[in-house]
């Protein structure tokens, strides 16, 4: 009963949330409603846990907000000098000070023991299917295929004035990333220049890019999101066009994914992407 | 008075000390963090053996290759191979590829690591090219060599017991000299720095 | 009684001799002026920080670029926004203001350990404020946040001097700050009055020598982070430097390291003043001062082993990972038992809500509402939806801007009496009180609905769905503005056509030391330290 309960009522709390005044993005994108007040949809199983379990904490956490707040107006009332002219002389109790001392501790591990599980899942990387090699530079992302043909793109955002219609602004990029469904990536990250941070919200994939080193972890997009686009933003200050190089991800199904590869490998044929970085760079701070 | 005054001196001096000291931990830190990284492998620090152990198990492991080049180093930089598939504790030898494609001769350095991070104590590399200068002459390709095994202890551990893949990565740098120069000319205005 | 007699007896001792202007304001050994002129520095440092904020909330208001088109501005802005409220407005105010003027009254001593050395204090905090300020004008100022990472902050993507200047005011401050810190510690252990042990202390003193020990063991490492960072930048070192086998997360680390500990600095001493106010307005002692005391020591204790996580996404180790959940945790502990002590004080207490305790009691309630994101934010799964979004920047300005604020302005009414011989307008304070709470909450709150939608911090502009929540945040920094401004003609007021203030305007419930001398405090107090044996503890 009480697991039920601990599972049913955040994900009530959750799904009201999400999809009450604060919907997904419009239809085919995976982005923010405008006044969203919770996180966006889970579209990886390590976004599911996360998900679900900082709905947990939001409701453990409101709990001890309200419960502080009713002592408080109880005080605030009943303890008014006017309605308490004379104040006790109280200063310690023992039993108080051990239980408020030792209920944090329960609940407090009653977190950290999901917290941890939830953590080495996302660590554990399963057995992949495919490799995508990331690489941030001042200010765009570059994407790797190494075990589909190892071509390379440039992935650039698209300034206010060239978007189509229906457009995110801020999110649109020339090249998104095309990825298969239902299909173990490992994702490798690194940086050309100062600590980028590829982050997808929904895919709860969050990780710096550093110069001089890789970085690893994996996602795997849910079958549902076939045919959408997911959308992330560069997460770590890296300089004037931080918040103009965002990441877009089109979800496909892996027969798709197998006819792009195909496309790519000759779209994006040259193997020096390196040629084309001062255009990239002069562009990229034409984002208005 | 003159009696608080030294004890007050007194005070002060041994806090002036734990300061000095706190600033000496600091700098210490730099050597301390290599030496941790290396012990513990964290990080994805790898290990350096002599050779091989002489234990060899079944056990099937594959490890990736994967190649950066620092953008003012005008090189081609890549694996020969995109992976290999050893068994734990076999000793395996692999092969890295770097050409100047500039014409001028230049000398780099590499630096690398391995991923996932918590398996970095048990890829060992026996022998390779890292931190050794390598000066190609213009238009020259080098082929470099990298010995390694994994060792099996890998199963052993409960956190890297499902580990059935580890990439070794390496970015290749220009060595501080030529920086400069590569930099004066390759490089557009950087961070949009107005200067 | 003693203590009357003593304050009777110092009022004839050297009031008449205060020293000339440029002595007296310049070259100050008094513990009451440098913390009065302390005062002052953190409000300019606070008008020109908030000035900043102001100006980051216009753009923000609406989505696209309106009024900053140069990004590098923007960063700059927003670091030195950074560094101004945490170096200059809060550690200032609380430590160098407060801690100066409060602590050798409280404790029933003539002044500091050092009085000398507690103006050098004071002029190097002064020309650390200007060295930030003119970083801001050498090439394009220092754009890099006030957590200063390399590469970004080296030598290639930051190539003019500011950098340099931003880390010479930081080792300004810095020194000051552990100067200072030595002053304090050296005073509390060995200048009390005698008969007052270190169990009958009061809080508030108790709080700044916490965070004393904080100071001295934090900065010395962000003193040598900074140097490392300025040899990297201009005499060839590498320790950042992954191209000469350095590593941009060594700098984390040692960052953090000082970091962390730093913004328990922040808050230990608003800790402190809350025990302080709560007490005098509910008129009982603090409930478990012994725990109080030892809580504050276990969360400066703990807060040195959990600074990785601000760093849960640059790609350590999972076990790494995990250590720093669990210790980061633990702290939630400690700060309950002193959260629920307040409560338990203030149980059964005759309750006066004057403008100081409706900030005590707003801070009690809001920094509940910043810590418990404080413990979403510590788990290293969950943070990673969480990192580097407005959910961390809404938490951040709870525990800070709002809850260490309100400790600050609690402060300035409770003791303005004390050290100006004016008392301020209650009806006016009040006033304030709700204008500014009702200002930072409008702009707080909302930050934690964009971050939870995923909207990144430190950027000019933002995808449009982020518009709503932007819009009331930027309303309520209009709001906020106002209140600051109320507080300055209260300020201004109070001291042209404030009433005279009485000896102890807050009665039974003052029991302090400070609340023995007349107000103003004359110039040298306590010059024949109390007896304080067999007297309780002060609290």
């Amino acid at each position: 009963m009480r697991n039920k309960l601990k599972t049913f009522l955040p994900a009530l709390i959750g799904a009201m949330l999400t999809f009450g005044p604060a919907m997904a993005g419009p239809a085919g994108e995976v982005r923010s409603a405008p006044w969203q007040m919770w996180l966006q949809e889970p579209a990886s199983p390590t976004a599911d846990r996360i998900v679900a379990f900082n709905a947990q904490l939001m409701v453990i956490e409101t709990l001890i907000v309200i419960f502080v707040l009713g002592l408080m107006a109880y005080i605030a009332i009943r303890f008014n000098a006017k309605r308490n002219p004379t104040p006790s002389k109280t200063t310690h109790n023992t039993l108080l000070e051990v239980v408020w001392t030792v209920v944090p501790i329960l609940i407090l591990v009653g977190i950290a023991v999901p917290s941890l599980k939830h953590l080495y899942f996302a660590d554990r990387i399963p057995e992949a299917d495919m490799t995508l090699k990331i690489t941030g530079n001042q200010w765009y992302w570059n994407y790797n295929y190494p075990d589909n043909g190892d071509f390379s793109f440039d992935s650039i955002i698209v300034a206010d004035a060239d978007l189509k219609e229906g457009q995110p602004r801020l999110l649109t990029v020339d090249n998104k990333v095309v990825l298969p469904v239902e299909t173990n990536i490992r994702l490798l990250m690194t940086s050309n220049d100062v600590i980028h941070n590829w982050a997808l919200p929904s895919l709860s994939v969050k990780l710096d890019t550093m110069p001089g080193r890789i970085n690893e972890t994996w996602t795997r997009i849910h079958e549902k999101y076939v045919g959408k686009t997911i959308y992330g933003m560069c997460s770590e200050l890296c300089g004037v066009n931080h918040g103009f190089m965002p990441i877009a991800i089109e979800a496909v199904s892996k027969e798709d994914f197998e006819k792009w590869v195909k496309e790519a490998q000759q779209k994006f044929a040259s193997d020096d992407t390196k040629t084309d970085d001062k255009v990239r760079l002069a562009d990229a701070g034409a984002t208005r | 008075m003159a009696n608080v005054r030294d004890k007050n001196l007194k005070t002060a001096m041994v806090l002036f000390t734990v300061v000095a000291g706190m600033v000496g931990l600091a700098f210490a830190s730099v050597p301390l963090y290599r030496i941790f990284c290396q012990v513990t492998g964290l990080g994805g620090t790898p290990g350096v053996q002599a050779s091989a152990p002489e234990v060899k198990t079944d056990t099937d492991f594959i490890v990736r290759f994967d190649a950066n080049t620092n953008p003012d180093l005008p090189w081609k930089f890549k694996p020969v191979q995109r992976e290999v598939h050893l068994k734990l504790g076999e000793e395996k030898l692999a092969f890295y590829e770097a050409t100047n494609m500039s014409d001028k001769p230049i000398t780099g350095t590499a630096t690398f690591n391995v991923t996932p991070l918590k398996a970095g104590q048990f890829f060992v590399k026996i022998d390779c090219f890292c931190f050794t200068e390598q000066t190609l002459e213009p238009g020259q390709t080098i082929d470099m060599p990298v010995t390694f095994y994994v060792d099996p202890e890998i199963y052993n551990k409960v956190n890297t017991r499902d580990v059935k893949t580890i990439t070794l990565s390496y970015t290749f740098y220009p060595k501080e000299e030529e920086e400069g120069k590569v930099s004066a000319l390759s490089q557009p205005s950087k961070a949009g720095e107005k200067g | 009684m003693a203590n009357a007699a003593d304050a009777h007896h110092d009022d004839h001792g050297h009031d008449d001799h205060y020293p000339g202007f440029f002595s007296r304001w310049f070259c100050s050994t008094n513990h009451k002026d440098i913390g009065t002129v302390y005062l002052y520095l953190s409000m300019f440092a606070a008008i020109v920080g908030g000035g900043m904020s102001w100006y980051i909330r216009l753009e923000l208001a609406e989505p696209g670029i309106q009024h900053i088109d140069d990004f590098q501005f923007y960063n700059v802005l927003l670091t030195a926004h950074g560094f101004l409220m945490v170096f200059f407005v809060v550690m200032p105010a609380m430590i160098g203001g407060f801690g100066n003027w409060f602590v050798p009254l409280m404790i029933g001593a003539p002044d500091m350990a050092f009085p000398r050395m507690n103006n050098i204090s004071l002029w190097l905090t002064f020309a650390g404020l200007g060295m930030l300020l003119i970083s801001a004008f050498v090439g394009s100022g220092v754009g890099t946040g006030w957590t200063v990472y390399p590469p970004l902050s080296s030598g290639i993507y930051h190539p003019s001097a500011a950098v340099d200047f931003g880390i010479l005011s930081l080792h300004l401050a810095g020194a000051a700050s552990i100067l200072g810190a030595i002053n304090f510690i050296v005073t509390i252990f060995n200048m009390r009055a005698p008969g007052m042990t270190m169990h009958k202390m009061p809080l508030f003193v108790w709080s700044i020598l916490v965070t004393a020990f904080l100071l001295l063991l934090a900065l010395p490492v962000l003193a040598g982070a900074l140097t490392m960072l300025l040899t990297d930048r201009n005499f060839g070192t590498h320790f950042f430097d992954p191209a000469g086998g350095g590593d941009p997360i060594l700098w984390q680390h040692l960052f953090w390291f000082f970091g962390h500990p730093e913004v328990y600095i922040i808050i230990l001493p608003a800790f402190g003043i809350i025990s302080q106010i709560v007490s005098t307005f509910s008129k009982k002692p603090v409930f478990g001062y012994l725990g109080m005391a030892y809580a504050m020591a276990a969360i400066g204790v703990v807060g040195f082993v959990v600074w990785a996580h601000h760093m849960y996404t640059v790609g350590l180790d999972v076990d790494t990972r995990a250590y720093f959940t669990a210790a980061t945790m633990v702290i939630a502990v400690p700060t309950g038992v002193k959260i629920f002590s307040w409560l338990a004080t203030m149980w059964g207490g005759s309750i006066d809500f004057k403008t100081p305790m409706l900030y005590a009691f707003g801070f009690i309630f809001l920094f509940v509402v910043g810590g418990v994101t404080g413990v979403t934010l510590a788990n290293s799964s969950a943070d990673l939806v969480f990192h580097d979004t407005y959910f961390v920047v809404a938490h951040f300005h709870y525990v800070m801007a709002i809850a260490a604020i309100f400790a600050m302005f609690g402060a300035w009414y409770y003791w303005i009496g004390k050290m100006s011989g004016k008392q301020y307008s209650e009806g006016l304070g009040k006033l304030q009180f709700w204008v500014f709470f009702v200002g930072v909450n409008l702009l707080f709150f909302p930050q934690h609905f964009a971050g939870l939608a995923g909207m990144p911090r430190r950027i000019p502009d933002y995808p449009d769905a982020y518009a709503g929540w932007n819009y009331i945040s930027s309303v309520g920094a209009l709001i906020t503005a106002i209140g600051t401004v109320l507080f300055f003609v209260i300020l201004f007021r109070t001291y042209a056509a404030g009433s005279k203030a009485e000896q102890n305007p807050w009665g039974e419930g003052a029991t302090t030391l400070e609340w023995h001398v007349p107000s103003p405090a004359p110039f040298h107090t306590f010059e024949d330290q109390p007896d304080m044996s067999g007297k309780a503890p002060a609290e």
